[in-house]
């Protein structure tokens, strides 16, 4: 299996998914959005989940959000134990601006401080070649 | 045309095999073992055979330690059986009660009169990424895996607990009241000698005990154990040669992938309990006074606390009212989770535990529940619950009404 930076797995990347990656390696956030109606929507998915065209177009959106939920992990219970130098992760469901929600680890904010809305922007920390992982920081 | 199933069907065995934290110096049975151990236990109780099953239904549940995609047909083959239809169970935790309701189907249309429905797990003793917890392959790579294991997403204590923070927000929680529901089925597990976690311990040791995803704590999650449970469902004329305690299926509901609200906006507070219970509430004919006993599927605290209320038994945002004011002990106004839950007598993997509110529920209808007897338990309700999709809450949500007489 490939390895992020300090050994974490990568994410297999694949021909629906890599327009995500590679605009978040240019700092860029992307999401699909569809031809026929207009709705925008992540995870990567193969059609519309509102109208099922299956023409879908990455479009970028704008970084900012707000936080809809937060959990700040204190073990690595269901994740590589590579991630244990990274504790504790504040994470969050960040609703952005634009519509969709996304997980996304909080960064430069101490636990005890992360509140639902929150206004947050994402940055991107490059994990290969070929990817980044956005993460969100307060603004 | 009618979509009702009430009273077609009724379970008329069950069976759940010791379950192991497979310790050192343990003896490890495989998954194949506990299948055969829970069917076994099911046709004892049952006074049935393994070939009153060929020619009808068995049904088989995903597990994380199959040894094949085909795992339904592999069971048949491993358990010498030759079944007329093959009900296969991928809806994680409600996978057992997916399995009863195409069952009951099936027999209501004719196809076949009887079903074995089997499931088990050993998701201890399988490869893991990190030896000692239970990460198979399936857990850590499967779908949606690339934007959460990289994006730091520790899990489903992660995910629900990005659930329990935003009810938190929406509605008034106390976590005393989520520690009310573990406190009484660690309780209900004490009297179970089935339970792999039978001390009792106080509300205050639940309020202390180790954060591992803020808001949920090491006393909010279920142990992971191997093991395996089955029952067997019979067409209600044939229930009646079997046993005289049949417990019948009286109202069943479902779905999957419900959104509450929008599909990219929804309220991740509410489940699809809201579609499914009223569902079965209404096939059945019963009121929610009429629930003797509630088995909810407890793979959190918080998410019995929200069926409770998505099922109607209070309003939404008065759950922690609702745990606050009943006794929820088997002795009490509202009995939950009789058998010790998952929540301590563990989760024989991520699917195998939606069995065990069923065989509970049997039990009780069946007056079969020794010392944690609710008193002329005669209706039962039931969950099943599966899977956390991205960013949302519950992926499959089925309700059942059980009951001790059609």
């Amino acid at each position: 299996m490939a390895q992020m930076p300090q050994g974490k797995p990568l994410p297999e990347i694949t021909d629906l998914t890599r327009p995500f990656w590679t605009a978040a390696k240019a700092g860029k956030l992307v999401m699909q959005k569809c031809g026929r109606c207009g709705t925008l929507d992540f995870l990567p998915k193969p059609w519309c989940i509102e109208c099922g065209h299956l023409g879908l177009d990455w479009v970028e959106v704008k970084p900012q959000g707000t936080v809809y939920s937060h959990s700040t992990a204190y073990t690595v219970m269901m994740n590589d134990p590579a991630w244990k130098s990274d504790l504790p992760v504040v994470m969050c469901i960040i609703e952005l601006d634009d519509g969709p929600r996304m997980y996304g680890q909080l960064t430069d904010c101490p636990p005890e401080k992360v509140r639902i809305g929150m206004r947050v922007q994402a940055h991107f920390e490059p994990i290969s070649d070929a990817a980044a992982v956005p993460k969100f920081r307060p603004i | 045309m009618t979509n009702s199933l009430r009273g077609e069907v009724a379970i008329v065995g069950y069976g759940r095999t010791p379950y192991s934290r497979a310790k050192p110096g343990e003896r490890i049975l495989t998954v194949d073992q506990y299948i055969a151990g829970a069917a076994a236990l099911a046709l004892e109780k049952a006074g049935m055979s393994k070939r009153d099953f060929d020619g009808q239904g068995l049904g088989v549940s995903h597990a994380e330690a199959s040894h094949t995609v085909n795992w339904s047909a592999a069971v048949a083959e491993l358990l010498g059986i030759s079944p007329r239809a093959l009900i296969r169970g991928d809806q994680g935790g409600a996978s057992a009660s997916a399995m009863l309701i195409r069952a009951a189907a099936m027999i209501h249309a004719g196809i076949i009169d009887r079903a074995l429905v089997v499931g088990a797990d050993t998701p201890l003793s399988i490869p893991s990424i990190a030896p000692g917890l239970p990460l198979s392959p399936e857990r850590t790579r499967g779908i949606f895996w690339e934007f959460q294991g990289p994006f730091g997403v520790m899990g489903a204590n992660n995910q629900f607990g990005l659930v329990q923070t935003r009810y938190a927000h929406q509605y008034p929680l106390q976590r005393e009241h989520l520690g009310k529901i573990a406190v009484t089925t660690r309780y209900h597990a004490s009297l179970n000698p089935g339970a792999i976690y039978r001390e009792p311990f106080t509300l205050e040791a639940y309020m202390n005990s180790r954060i591992l995803s803020d808001p949920v704590r090491l006393l909010d999650c279920v142990p992971m154990v191997n093991g395996g449970l089955a029952y067997i469902v019979a067409s209600a004329e044939t229930a009646k040669t079997i046993t005289d305690k049949p417990a019948y299926l009286l109202g069943c509901g479902e779905v999957s992938n419900y959104y509450s609200g929008s599909r990219t906006r929804p309220d991740i507070t509410v489940t699809g309990f809201v579609q499914a219970a009223p569902e079965a509430f209404r096939m059945a004919g019963v009121q929610h006074h009429d629930i003797d006993v509630f088995e909810p599927y407890d793979d959190y605290p918080m998410i019995v606390l929200m069926q409770m209320e998505d099922y109607g038994f209070c309003k939404k945002g008065e759950g922690g009212k609702f745990v606050a004011e009943r006794d929820l002990t088997f002795k009490g106004d509202f009995p939950i989770s009789t058998d010790g839950g998952q929540l301590s007598g563990g989760q024989p993997g991520g699917a195998i535990g939606g069995f065990m509110p069923i065989v509970e529920a049997a039990a009780q209808l069946r007056g079969e529940a020794g010392p944690r007897q609710v008193k002329d338990a005669s209706i039962a309700a039931v969950s099943g619950f599966g899977g956390i999709p991205y960013a949302r809450n519950a992926r499959s949500c089925i309700t059942l009404i059980l009951g001790s007489e059609k």
